[in-house]
């Protein structure tokens, strides 16, 4: 298992995360990112293949209700936020050139 | 006028009903306050004032009406800027969200605003949560009220300072790994991280979901029981939120501890312990022992594993939360030049906006979850989570409660770990495998802040309890604090 990121890692993971970087900060990232994942090595000592993997802080298997029409005082709240709106639609820059 | 250093939320209460002073009188008195002693600490990030005058108003006028009045109305409070009040600035410490005004209320909020408590203003804190010190802030720095050159902790250091310097007489934070429970113990104020599940998490700015609760600071542990009742229970907004039996938490008389056993692990109380984190440790042990509990030395075997399991898996569910934060849907920069296409937008706001340890902790989570990385990384840690969880289970077999530092040192110089992430992680080596198994835990100070010798940081120590038995916790330190 590879411990550290390099640079050409580095920037498709930014790119994946949809941020952009300056090369310094990117230096620093690869320094930071390499010192954490070699120190948390520590966990492959442990033999977790009979364990279950614990995703949820909670033991609630589902939480159902019914879906009933209810008062909500929040319709439509958020959309003054927006930087430009039309009839409660968020207006953007174009997606495509 | 009442002394607001001698203020608590109980007898605040008493103080209101009896018609001794006003609601507005009392919020004024904090304002001002505010004004002499913010400055120097930094708690705020933004006051409410008007509003808050308001409500005080309100609460006076169904005094004077004779109705009947709850708890908390009236109790002017200090609320973590990730936690949304309608109207309102929620920025969670981060340029991402300058411009962001709450158009809702958190789940806590609205339970708080039936029992009429009046919201002095929001307070600093790591950007996003991240952190333990609150200079993650991208706004300001929050200085500890005991030594200005220290930290408050973090990441609700500005809550916990607020409640320390009398700037309110409580606070709301947020606890994923230590975020409540370290400025607590820096400050000298009580702090819980309740169960999860207890609180509901609609509204508070997530974090890492599967962690992440909202929890009372506090100056006595009655106190954190009244606050703590009046944000409790299940709220449809949050699915993961459950109704518990907490009746009886805030009774005037606390329960009784006797025949209590508490569990001291070994692997908390290690080499690397500071000297008065040991001492005063000890301290509160034959504190205890004198009002007839009994200690039971355990194992939690898995401990040491917590903090890397966090690191590797907390980032995943930061990388996923914080996608949504555009730069468009919540609240534009006015002055950003349109960008040319929407990409752009992403990219450019995104880089710009989040501070170093945000962008940190994305880029670590979009790693951990890429594929081939998945298994070794995400799900090894996920993994690791059930053993530490698994560890409290068979140690809760044999004792009622845990006893432990809340931290390794007292609160650290501004500056001393900010360039080094690793040694600020390790901050919360104690704090957080209560995280990851779900569990409840308070901080409690060692002493009264009012008998610290001159120049003496405050120290806690943090009793973790079963889910759902915060009673036990709150009785434990109560009994302690009264005597």
């Amino acid at each position: 298992m590879s411990s550290s990121i390099n640079k050409e890692e580095l920037e498709h993971l930014a790119k994946l995360a949809r941020l952009e970087l300056d090369p310094s900060e990117e230096e620093k990232l690869l320094s930071d990112l390499g010192n954490i994942l070699e120190h948390f090595k520590e966990l492959q000592e442990l033999d977790t293949s009979n364990v279950p993997p614990m995703a949820g802080g909670t033991d609630l298997k589902n939480s159902f209700r019914e879906d009933t029409e209810r008062e909500n005082t929040n319709r439509g709240a958020g959309t003054e936020a927006f930087p430009e709106s039309e009839k409660g639609f968020l207006k953007i820059p174009p997606i495509f050139e | 006028m009442a002394n607001l250093a001698k203020l608590t939320i109980k007898n605040f209460h008493d103080g209101l009903v009896a018609k001794t002073f006003s609601a507005r009188e009392i919020t004024q008195a904090y304002f001002e306050h505010i004004k002499e002693r913010e400055p120097e600490v930094g708690a705020y990030l933004s006051l409410a004032k008007e509003s808050a005058l308001r409500d005080a108003e309100a609460v006076d006028a169904a005094i004077a009406k004779n109705e009947t009045v709850g708890a908390l109305a009236g109790v002017p409070l200090a609320i973590k800027d990730a936690i949304l009040i309608k109207g309102l600035p929620a920025t969670s410490a981060s340029k991402i969200l300058e411009h962001y005004v709450a158009s809702y209320d958190a789940g806590v909020i609205e339970k708080l605003k039936v029992q009429k408590a009046v919201f002095l203003g929001k307070t600093n804190m790591d950007e996003f949560a991240m952190g333990s010190s609150t200079e993650n802030s991208a706004y300001k720095l929050t200085h500890n009220p005991h030594d200005l050159d220290r930290v408050p902790g973090g990441s609700s250091g500005g809550s916990a300072a607020a409640v320390a310097a009398d700037m309110a007489l409580g606070s709301l934070g947020s606890d994923t790994f230590s975020s409540v429970r370290l400025p607590a113990s820096f400050c000298g104020v009580v702090g819980l991280k309740p169960t999860y599940g207890a609180v509901s998490r609609s509204g508070l700015i997530a974090m890492t979901s599967s962690l992440d609760q909202i929890g009372p600071l506090t100056k006595t542990v009655e106190d954190n029981a009244i606050l703590f009742k009046a944000i409790a229970g299940k709220d449809p907004l949050d699915a993961t939120s459950c109704e518990a039996n907490y009746e009886h938490i805030d009774d005037a008389t606390p329960g009784d501890i006797k025949g209590f056993t508490i569990g001291l692990p070994d692997e908390y109380f290690i080499g690397g312990l500071d000297n008065d984190v040991a001492r005063e440790t000890d301290a509160a042990i034959e504190k205890l022992k004198k009002l007839g509990v009994k200690f039971k030395k355990i194992s939690l075997p898995h401990t040491k594993y917590a903090v890397p399991a966090y690191y590797l898996s907390m980032p995943a569910e930061v990388s996923s939360n914080l996608a949504r934060f555009d730069g468009i849907r919540y609240g534009a920069d006015p002055n950003e030049e349109r960008a040319k296409n929407l990409m752009d937008v992403y990219f450019k706001t995104r880089g710009k906006k989040f501070g170093a340890e945000a962008k940190r902790r994305i880029i670590l989570g979009t790693f951990v979850l890429s594929s081939g990385y998945y298994d070794a990384y995400y799900n090894k840690a996920q993994r690791v989570r059930t053993l530490v969880k698994n560890d409290f289970d068979e140690a809760f077999k044999d004792v009622d409660v845990i006893l432990t530092p809340v931290s390794p040192t007292p609160a650290f110089k501004i500056g001393e770990k900010i360039a080094d992430p690793l040694a600020m992680y390790l901050s919360d080596v104690f704090t957080g495998p209560a995280n990851l198994a779900g569990v409840c835990a308070i901080s409690i100070p060692t002493k009264p802040s009012s008998s610290l010798a001159p120049k003496e940081l405050p120290i806690g120590f943090q009793l973790i309890g079963k889910k759902w038995h915060e009673a036990d916790i709150f009785n434990l330190g109560r009994h302690y604090e009264n005597n």
